[in-house]
């Protein structure tokens, strides 16, 4: 008997973003409020809050359908989630003005400058964090939950 | 006629109802071999050991925020 897999999947994908974000929500406020550091954080909010903890329930709940038959190991099914996180958060970013494209490079929050020469690092190290954090943490709740 | 007889008539129709409401267990009550030993066996077992190429992914990434910092930003906008 296995009741509602799919619900136990949702709550173990999103353990991960819902846990950190806020203590990043908090460094944000400090650094906002407190600090009165001149970068537009709040506008770029939307996206790890809104959005990547409900990509991440899904793409796990997605993980727990297609695991019987694709065999793929839970961190390469993680890191395959920034392929599709990326662009959206970049899209995101450049709607909601917290990413600007220069000649160089890209700016984020009008502060961070990332030279075109980083962002392929910055890509793999996203994809690096992604595999160690779902064969970890994601893939430790769930068989915690009994979905692995 | 025993006094009884009435009762020990009801209680005999309550129970053939029970018992018509509760089939028995089908199959097996216990399982077909001794499960305590794999218990044991699971507990004792030690967590596989940190393949090297996962320490080789975190060190890329301890050291990517350690000389750009400005990536830690970036990284975390998308956790």
């Amino acid at each position: 008997m296995n009741p509602h897999p799919y619900l136990r999947a949702y709550l173990s994908g999103i353990f991960v973003p819902t846990f950190i974000l806020p203590m990043l929500l908090t460094v944000f406020i400090v650094a906002r409020i407190v600090l009165k550091l001149p970068i537009p954080i709040e506008q770029g909010l939307v996206f790890p809050m809104a959005l990547v903890p409900v990509l991440w329930g899904l793409w796990n709940m997605l993980y727990l359908c297609t695991n019987a038959r694709m065999h793929l190991s839970i961190g390469l099914h993680g890191a395959i989630l920034p392929l599709l996180l990326m662009p959206a958060g970049a899209l995101l970013g450049i709607c909601l003005g917290v990413l600007a494209i220069g000649v160089h490079g890209v700016t984020w929050f009008r502060a961070c400058e990332i030279p075109y020469t980083l962002i392929a690092p910055c890509f793999l190290a996203a994809l690096a964090g992604y595999y160690l954090v779902w064969k970890y943490i994601v893939g430790f709740v769930n068989r915690v939950l009994g979905i692995a | 006629m025993n006094a009884h007889e009435p009762e020990r008539t009801e209680m005999d129709r309550l129970k053939k109802l029970l018992q018509q409401a509760l089939p028995p267990i089908e199959g097996e009550p216990e399982p077909s071999r001794d499960l305590w030993p794999a218990v044991l066996k699971r507990l004792d077992a030690r967590p596989a050991a940190t393949p090297w190429f996962d320490w080789a992914l975190l060190a890329g990434l301890v050291g990517l925020a350690a000389f750009f910092p400005a990536s830690i930003p970036v990284l975390l906008y998308y956790l």
